[in-house]
């Protein structure tokens, strides 16, 4: 990682890009007002900024997505008024969104040339030429891939990856780069750093959106932060600190970003014996081989591990998801547990917060109402029939104390920013009245002042006596909130820290697989 | 979007009023209204007995489209509704022309039969995870096939074969002239004000029940309604089932009208119930759409079909004009991303 | 589990093939005990209209007095392409004569000259082939009889009136010549068609649209339908709003389970028969198989059914 010093960039102060007085509105809602942005050669800028700041917008003005908007972007010395994200990638503009966007089925050579394939004279393919440029590419950025494979076959570091290396080959000077890490493990986020190096050194310029604030700190030269659609200031990393950084972005303080934690233990309410969560077919080894583990009533149990490590599969083994497959011994609340399905875990009290809202954590098209009651629907609809008047006093009640930020009860929830969507997603498992949660990723996307709100949110329910299961890949979440954790490595329990014991540091080392820290 | 945003100027109610799917939809029927008043066919447009039987005529249609909107809710499809609408027809003339059932009893079989035809296509989709589009495909092959061999390939008639080879005329049963009466003053026929009833069934279903509640919910996403203990292979096998339902309800009311059976009856009705459905602007990619829209999706095709054939318009034209026509309905209800 | 799961189904899969080929490999087997000397193959364009589920009846009870004949019937299903695979399939099986009812001339015309240039007797039946490479067409003429009922009309109406005509698909053979016809039997009369359109031989549609007409025309004498379906579905738009009395209905085909049955039952006037040519077919066929010269055209004769002569079995129509 390259060293760059403070507030200006150390080479090249060119100017790429700079945006000014950009206002857009949404059928009359004004998302953006009066913003700035500025952008050197060979500088990573981040812009920060609460879910719903307007980060996204001004982006997708930038890339082309929106070519309706007032103000003026200058490239260089050119003032361009992008129609399409064709024409500002033809202009040296690539952007990396969070879903990737590859075509799954074909072929890693044949994604990155996507739409300007190389052709012979007779307008035949030439898939040999392509797949040689595809592996050079490549390799610049010290991958080895075979890249006539399905990109689908590879994990979502590598698809990340390829979409870094489409982008270099428009040979785009500017790229952006959309909460890149929030599906990366540890070591696929160095290597993502090690690739930005790079591409600073050879002068690109990288707009950078993240919601980590760690990761903010170690690759940001500069930071614009943007509140509501308002343009709040832009300062060098190393003179803006992180208190000052929090205060920009949610407009007050907040003390301290976690809350503080007591647990004094309480009965067992969750005992999970020899657990094994088989693999599809031809898997290596079992998704989850063999774990045991117990909670008790008021406890946080964290479950450490990077990506494949079988933490995410042992929730959703346990929960049904995967069917009657799993195998082992649980017992809730003291009687004996079998994995059937979701709705027979729902009825035992367990949830569920997936860590994929969009794949699988709420209906877009549903109303926030909706969605708030469709796992204890059968509460509100004695003999199927819905009382409405009942539903709707629920999810009044149940708006008000996650403090949702809509519209209205009935909007659909697909229209939320990802902290709502997140909060509605929590609503609809607090209406089932769980005694044990289960929460796979609760802050993945979600901005500071939510963040907090749900951690806040954990405590209460645990000091109402709940139990919380918690994956998170943000380590201070994990190591302020978690009071025991288990770190788990490819399916197997590698460690267990009490909340005392465990650092950064041990619970990495039992993540990549060294069994010697296992402590109890 | 941010509470704290105050709405701009342009934010006109009009401009709101607009992106309702209901008042789109309203337009495109208003559209085909306004061609009728212009071009009336010396004035015939004007009487009563116009509109009348334009409800009538697709009251049919309009049936079978509640029920492929509840498929399409779910996300699904039901190619099958114009074959099962076919061999109910034919087993409703067979049972109480030919066998002389007991007429509510043949209803009731007729009912089953369908509903039958559409929770088999229902329990291929959800056991067996068949795409919708291959198992109502092969249901319609199936259907049509079953229709064909129960009927011997022959209308079911009033006409009965004697062992002999001759033919014999018997009376209708009174049940087929009960369905193809009018009402209220001869001002509403009971196929019409059987549609509406089973608008108003659906409705009740979509808004008003659990189960309706989930057919949303799967059609939005079905692996988040799974998770959130959704039935998701009930709920499927159920809105195919209630498909097959109101098919075996259009087939009878198609019968009665035609006073017989004809195995081939409803040969591509599966088009224009879906023609239907898109038309009042439920989304074929399931999760969202009201019965209201389709009543009006309904009225749509049905004044189309009613003003083209006032002004006797020819085959050929007839079918560009509702080419376009739908282009032009599925246009106004396109959202802007 | 899941794997097993499409046991159960397969299994009654197999069953219900199984039942299904059993029965029609056992019709064959009765066929074949009373050991037929010559196969026929009957290729059929589509069963899927009534008229032509008759057509096969009545090759099979001509053929039923006959046991030295059996015949195997086809149907293309409305389908050129199949109904070609059919005819070259009977060549390959080496049939003794095949009675074709083609879907459509051109694509059919290749098939049928092949088979009838390897010897094997080819009688063509109700549509044409191109060309002559073919030995014998039966067909009735729809030209004439559309004529005919033009005839009958205009006599019918005492020389004027206002007519409904409703026409079967007007791409089709059938419908332009039942049209042109019908046009040529009114001709000299003041007999006017008020109202026409195209109601795809389907009664449904021409229930609409004679929907369309009533509320149009105050005041219509006669609905003349290119086929029994048609002309049923008018009579019952005109009972619906209470005019069916007012109106004189006349229909084609004269099934004997459709426009026979309604002529019985007084709701058409007149039905006027499109036969079938099946009996003909087989008693060619025979003539053909023993030898005998037979013409190279038969154009069959039809009967009107009228409310007045359908218990004496209509009225044969002058040639």
């Amino acid at each position: 990682m390259s060293q760059i010093g403070p507030g200006s960039p150390a080479r090249s102060p060119e100017r790429l890009l700079l945006m000014e007085d950009i206002v857009k509105s949404f059928s009359g809602v004004r998302v953006l007002d009066s913003v700035r942005f500025e952008l050197l050669a060979g500088e990573v800028h981040v812009l920060a900024g609460e879910n719903g700041a307007g980060k996204s917008t001004l982006i997708k003005i930038l890339s082309g997505a929106y070519s309706d908007y007032q103000g003026t972007i200058r490239l260089g010395e050119r003032t361009v008024n992008f129609r399409s994200p064709q024409e500002a990638l033809a202009n040296g503009i690539s952007v990396i969104y969070q879903e990737i966007s590859l075509v799954g089925p074909m072929s890693v050579a044949d994604n990155i040339f996507l739409g300007r394939e190389t052709v012979r004279a007779a307008g035949w393919l030439a898939p040999k030429v392509q797949q040689q440029e595809a592996r050079r590419l490549l390799e610049e950025l010290g991958l080895e891939v075979d890249v006539t494979r399905p990109v689908e076959e590879y994990p979502v570091s590598v698809q990340q990856m390829v979409e870094i290396v489409k982008a270099l080959s428009y040979d785009s000077q500017i790229i952006v780069m959309d909460e890149p890490t929030s599906s990366l493990t540890e070591p696929e986020v160095e290597r993502l750093f090690a690739i930005i190096g790079v591409l600073k050194q050879r002068g690109c310029g990288i707009i950078y959106i993240s919601h980590k604030m760690e990761e903010i700190y170690r690759i940001a030269d500069r930071i614009t932060v943007l509140r509501d659609g308002r343009y709040v200031g832009t300062r060098a990393a190393a003179e803006l600190p992180q208190a000052e950084l929090i205060r920009w972005m949610v407009g007050r303080e907040i003390s301290q970003q976690f809350p503080r934690r007591d647990f004094s233990g309480g009965p067992v309410i969750l005992k999970v014996e020899h657990l094994t969560v088989p693999g599809g077919k031809g898997a290596a080894h079992p998704l989850v081989d063999d774990v045991s583990f117990e909670v008790r009533a008021g406890e946080i149990l964290g479950l450490a591990g990077l990506q494949g490590s079988g933490n995410s599969d042992l929730l959703n083994g346990l929960f049904g998801t995967f069917g009657a497959t799993v195998r082992g011994s649980v017992s809730l609340e003291g009687r004996p547990f079998e994995v059937r399905s979701p709705a027979h875990s729902i009825d035992r009290s367990l949830a569920l917060l997936t860590n994929d809202r969009k794949a699988n954590g709420m209906v877009p098209q549903m109303s926030i109402s909706h969605n708030l009651t469709l796992a204890s629907l059968e509460k509100f609809s004695a003999l199927g029939w819905i009382e409405s008047a009942k539903e709707i006093q629920a999810g009044r009640n149940r708006m008000e104390s996650l403090r949702i930020k809509a519209a209205s009860l009935f909007q659909e929830v697909g229209t939320l920013s990802g902290g709502n969507q997140q909060k509605v997603i929590l609503g609809k498992w607090l209406e089932t009245g769980p005694r044990v949660l289960f929460l796979d990723e609760p802050t993945r996307g979600v901005d500071v002042a939510v963040k907090h709100e749900i951690y806040e949110l954990m405590n209460q329910w645990t000091a109402a006596g709940c139990a919380i299961l918690l994956i998170t890949s943000e380590m201070p979440e994990l190591l302020a909130m978690a009071d025991r954790i288990l770190v788990m490595y490819r399916g197997r329990v590698s460690a267990e820290l009490d909340r005392r014991q465990a650092t950064q540091e041990k619970i990495l080392q039992a993540a990549m697989g060294e069994t010697s820290v296992r402590q109890t | 979007m941010n509470g704290q945003i105050s709405p701009g100027p342009e934010n006109s109610k009009l401009a709101r009023l607009f992106r309702s799917p209901t008042v789109r939809a309203l337009l495109s029927l208003l559209v085909v209204v306004l061609l009728g008043l212009v071009f009336n066919a010396e004035g015939a447009f004007f009487k009563w007995g116009t509109h009348r039987d334009m409800l009538r005529q697709v009251s049919v249609f309009g049936i079978l489209a509640c029920g492929m909107t509840l498929v399409i809710i779910t996300s699904g499809i039901d190619l099958s509704v114009g074959s099962v609408l076919g061999l109910t027809a034919v087993l409703f003339s067979l049972f109480s022309i030919h066998l002389g059932w007991w007429p509510w009893l043949t209803v009731v079989a007729c009912f089953a039969a369908g509903a039958a035809c559409g929770a088999a296509s229902g329990a291929l989709i959800a056991r067996f995870n068949i795409q919708p589009f291959i198992a109502t495909l092969a249901m319609m092959v199936f259907a049509r096939g079953l229709a064909k061999f129960v009927s011997g390939g022959q209308k079911i008639s009033t006409a009965v074969m004697q062992p002999d080879g001759t033919y014999q005329y018997v009376e209708v049963p009174r049940i087929f002239d009960l369905l193809n009466a009018r009402i209220l003053g001869e001002n509403l026929t009971v196929v019409t004000l059987i549609m509406l009833v089973c608008v108003a069934g659906c409705y009740l279903v979509l808004a008003k029940l659990r189960w309706g509640r989930y057919f949303y919910a799967v059609g939005g996403n079905e692996e988040a309604a799974r998770l959130s203990g959704v039935p998701v292979a009930a709920v499927k096998v159920l809105a195919y089932g209630l498909s097959g339902f109101f098919c075996a309800l259009a087939g009878i009311c198609q019968a009665a009208q035609e006073l017989q059976g004809d195995p081939e009856a409803g040969m591509a009705y599966e088009l224009t119930a879906i023609a239907i459905v898109v038309i009042g602007g439920t989304s074929l990619r399931g999760g969202r759409g009201t019965i209201w829209l389709t009543l009006l999706g309904t009225m749509t095709i049905g004044y189309l079909e009613k003003i083209l054939s006032i002004n006797a318009v020819g085959e050929a034209s007839r079918l560009m004009l509702t080419g376009m026509i739908i282009i032009v309905a599925v246009l106004f209800q396109k959202r802007e991303s | 589990m899941k794997k097993l799961a499409g046991l159960p189904a397969l299994a009654v899969l197999s069953a219900l093939s199984v039942a299904a080929l059993g029965c029609s490999s056992k019709e064959k087997a009765s066929q074949q005990e009373e050991g037929p000397r010559w196969t026929i193959g009957m290729s059929q364009c589509n069963l899927g209209e009534p008229w032509r589920v008759q057509m096969n009846a009545d090759i099979r009870k001509a053929a039923e007095a006959h046991p030295e004949l059996r015949v195997v019937f086809k149907d293309a299903q409305n389908d050129n392409l199949r109904q070609r695979s059919h005819v070259e399939e009977y060549v390959r099986t080496g049939v003794d004569l095949i009675i074709i009812s083609p879907k459509e001339a051109a694509p059919l015309t290749q098939p049928v000259a092949d088979a009838y240039g390897r010897g094997i007797p080819v009688i063509v039946l109700d549509r044409r082939v191109l060309g002559d490479r073919y030995t014998c067409f039966i067909g009735a003429d729809n030209k004439r009889i559309g004529r005919a009922a033009g005839r009958w009309i205009a006599e019918r109406l005492g020389g004027s009136g206002r007519v409904v005509e409703l026409k079967g698909l007007m791409t089709s053979t059938p419908g332009q010549d039942r049209h042109s016809g019908f046009v040529g039997g009114i001709r000299g009369s003041q007999v006017e068609v008020i109202f026409e359109a195209d109601m795809k031989w389907l009664e449904p549609n021409a229930r609409q649209e004679m929907e369309s007409a009533l509320a149009r025309f105050e005041d219509i004498d006669l609905v003349y339908a290119h086929n029994d379906p048609g002309a049923h579905g008018a009579y019952l738009a005109a009972k619906a709003a209470g005019r069916e009395q007012e109106i004189i209905f006349v229909g084609i085909d004269g099934l004997p389970q459709e426009g026979q049955i309604y002529v019985k039952q007084g709701l058409l006037e007149a039905s006027f028969e499109y036969p079938t040519g099946g009996k003909e077919a087989v008693e060619t066929a025979l003539e053909i198989l023993s030898g005998q010269e037979v013409p190279r055209e038969i154009t069959l004769s039809s009967r009107v059914f009228t409310t007045a002569n359908v218990e004496q079995g209509g009225e044969w129509l002058e040639q």
